[in-house]
């Protein structure tokens, strides 16, 4: 995954402060450099970048009693602020058995919504819960073609309406006919929409009235720069984003933008997309992440100390 | 200390401008330009004021404002300029259809902009035919005969699964029976480390010989819009067996209505490639069609 060539040069930056005979301020002061330039070339957000490296700094200069392992503190340091980076307090949502869940998926123009919305649906479908999807994007020319065809490749229960032009009342159609079917995964995918347009995200409001969903899944795409952070901002303002799936990882990207839309939210990463096909979805865990991207041995000893 | 009024005439020196270019890149940086290309304009601008002298009563930083001003209206003024009408003319003149083919990564809005600049040909009195050469993502096809319909155009197709340069060629052969003036070939998103699908683009461009090849980019990207348009480029040369292979020709940047000031993927994409921004997509509707503006550009990033 490329996220991890990030991981590399933060890895790298670490290795040679520990390499170094001494550990003075110039040498920690070099490594947080580093650190804060691998992340600027992630499109992490710039104040978020100076505000980890303050941290990082606050942590080292209050808790370095000089008896303690210098080197140690500050791997910790490092540690627990880029944990904090992608890994926020919230619990994602989990599906329940035998209960209609309402996901509606929301983000930005192109992220990959409705394609993320198909790879869902089939990722549960083959876990064999009763899975179906909906089209609430009355805007996008084609959208309802594009989910129709992905919902007959992918053989999932699809509802749609070409002629109505309000989202709003498609969702809630949708929802009703797939909870009288007992559905138990209903996914409503809806119009690429933007914060600069009051409109669009008061539509989605509505829409999240109207369906009162489970699960708010905001999808990003792994390119986006500094732009991400007050996106992410507007959508969390509008509606209760609970997950974040960061799409087209199969790409250059590093995915820093997204995951600066990580802590805007305060939603956890639960799925990375990789590819064009439905297949292409993988699970994500942000623990699992930082300590491959950081390729420390005993990280929860690092963490929870 | 920096931005001080110096009272005498002062001999510019690193430990002068250090401080006041790491605070630019950072500016550059917030606004979206790529790390590694607001380096590269912060180094260059540094070398360029190195040794100069600034007179009594100025300062520093207004004059490290105004190198950087002018090395952005640089980089974003053409040096080339791609004057479509005029071009599609010269075509006519020689009783063929103009071909321009939209290329670039997955979602960034190659359809809905090649939609838009039909809406801008036609209301300029091109007869316009739209290929649809995107066989791979469902409802592709759909999406245009939508916007086929709307604009009154043609739209020339074959379905799913076809091989792309293949439709584009008939396509053209269509074209010239039809009499069109412009033929806008859509191509399905692809990313520009997918060599298999950077293949078959270097096919359709060598089949078709378009006369204008677009990339289409987001202007929501970060650090990886410079290596897009340098990458398809570098496929476009690199897989071509012709001797003379075809690059891109100019830059279309969507979504610009998405990013308030943070306007710095200009930059980076100009900046990598020596090409034109063409056209900058400000919204989902045909009208949403403007000339990138450099000046505002600059005062946007610098502000
Ligand atoms: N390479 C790659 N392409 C992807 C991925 N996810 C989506 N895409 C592609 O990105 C493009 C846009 O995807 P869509 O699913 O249409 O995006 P959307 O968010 O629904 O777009 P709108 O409805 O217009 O806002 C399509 O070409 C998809 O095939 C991914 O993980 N990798
Ligand atoms: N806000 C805004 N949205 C845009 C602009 N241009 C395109 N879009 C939206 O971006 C989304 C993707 O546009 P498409 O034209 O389908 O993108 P594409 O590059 O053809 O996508 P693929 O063919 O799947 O690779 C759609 O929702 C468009 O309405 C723009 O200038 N501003
Ligand atoms: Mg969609
Ligand atoms: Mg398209």
């Amino acid at each position: 995954m490329v996220l991890a060539e990030l991981g590399n040069k933060i890895t790298k930056a670490l290795v040679t402060m520990k390499n170094s005979t001494i550990l003075d301020d110039q040498v920690i002061d070099d490594m947080l450099k580093e650190i804060q330039r691998a992340l600027l070339e992630s499109d992490v957000n710039v104040r978020m970048v100076v505000q980890l490296r303050e941290n990082i700094k606050k942590k080292i200069a209050a808790e370095d009693a000089g008896g303690f392992n210098k080197r140690k503190l500050v791997q910790q340091a490092v540690f627990s602020e880029l944990k904090r980076l992608v890994d926020p307090a919230g619990k994602p949502y989990q599906p329940k058995k035998k209960h209609a869940n309402v996901i509606m998926f929301v983000g930005l123009q192109g992220s990959g919504k409705t394609t993320t919305v198909t790879k869902y649906a089939l990722f549960y479908q083959k876990k064999g819960w009763k899975t179906a999807v909906v089209c609430a994007d009355t805007f996008r020319a084609g959208a309802y073609d594009q989910l129709k065809q992905n919902a007959a490749k992918a053989k999932l229960k699809f509802y749609g309406d070409y002629t109505e032009t309000d989202p709003v009342l498609i969702a809630a159609a949708g929802v009703e006919q797939f909870k009288k079917e007992a559905c138990e995964i209903i996914i409503v995918d809806t119009s690429g929409r933007h914060k600069q347009e009051a409109s669009l995200l008061d539509e989605m409001q509505q829409v999240s009235t109207a369906i009162q969903p489970d699960d708010i899944v905001f999808v990003m795409d792994s390119s986006i720069g500094q732009a991400a952070q007050a996106q992410a901002e507007a959508f969390q303002k509008k509606v209760a984003v609970g997950s974040v799936i960061i799409t087209k990882l199969d790409g250059h990207a590093k995915g820093g933008g997204a995951l600066s839309a990580v802590a805007a939210t305060g939603a956890p990463i639960t799925f990375i997309g990789t590819g064009e096909h439905f297949d292409d979805l993988e699970v994500f865990s942000a623990q699992s992440f930082v300590s491959r991207l950081l390729g420390f041995g005993d990280v929860e000893g690092l963490v929870d100390k | 200390l920096f931005g001080r009024i110096p009272f005498t005439d002062k001999v510019l020196d690193d430990e002068d401008l250090q401080p006041l270019m790491t605070d630019m890149r950072q500016l550059l940086v917030t606004k979206n330009v790529a790390a590694d290309i607001a380096d590269k304009l912060c180094d260059s601008v540094a070398e360029s004021l190195r040794g100069t002298t600034v007179g009594k009563f100025s300062r520093v930083s207004v004059k490290v404002r105004e190198a950087m001003e002018k090395a952005l209206v640089r980089i974003l003024t053409p040096k080339r300029d791609v004057n479509i009408l005029r071009d599609v003319a010269k075509a006519k003149a020689a009783k063929r259809p103009f071909v321009i083919t939209f290329c670039g990564v997955n979602g960034v809005g190659k359809s809905t902009n090649l939609a838009k600049i039909c809406y801008w040909l036609t209301h300029n009195g091109q007869k316009v035919l739209i290929a649809a050469c995107d066989t791979f993502r469902s409802g592709a096809v759909e999406q245009l005969r939508i916007h086929a319909q709307c604009l009154g155009v043609p739209l020339f197709e074959r379905g799913y699964g076809k091989d792309a340069a293949a439709i584009a060629a008939e396509a053209i052969q269509h074209a010239r029976r039809e009499g069109c003036d412009v033929v806008l070939v859509d191509t399905a998103g692809r990313m520009q480390d997918n060599e298999p699908l950077m293949r078959s683009l270097t096919k359709l461009i060598n089949v078709n010989n378009p006369d204008l090849i677009l990339f289409v980019g987001e202007a929501l990207v970060g650090n990886d819009g410079a290596d897009q348009v340098v990458k398809f480029n570098a496929a476009l040369r690199d897989l071509s067996d012709k001797p003379n292979p075809r690059l891109i020709d100019g830059i279309v940047l969507t979504k610009f209505d998405t990013i308030d000031d943070k306007v710095g993927a200009s930059i980076s994409m100009v900046y990598a490639t020596g090409q034109p921004i063409v056209f900058v997509g400000v919204g989902q509707t045909y009208t949403d069609l403007k000339r990138l503006n450099a000046a505002v550009i600059v005062d946007l990033l610098l502000k």
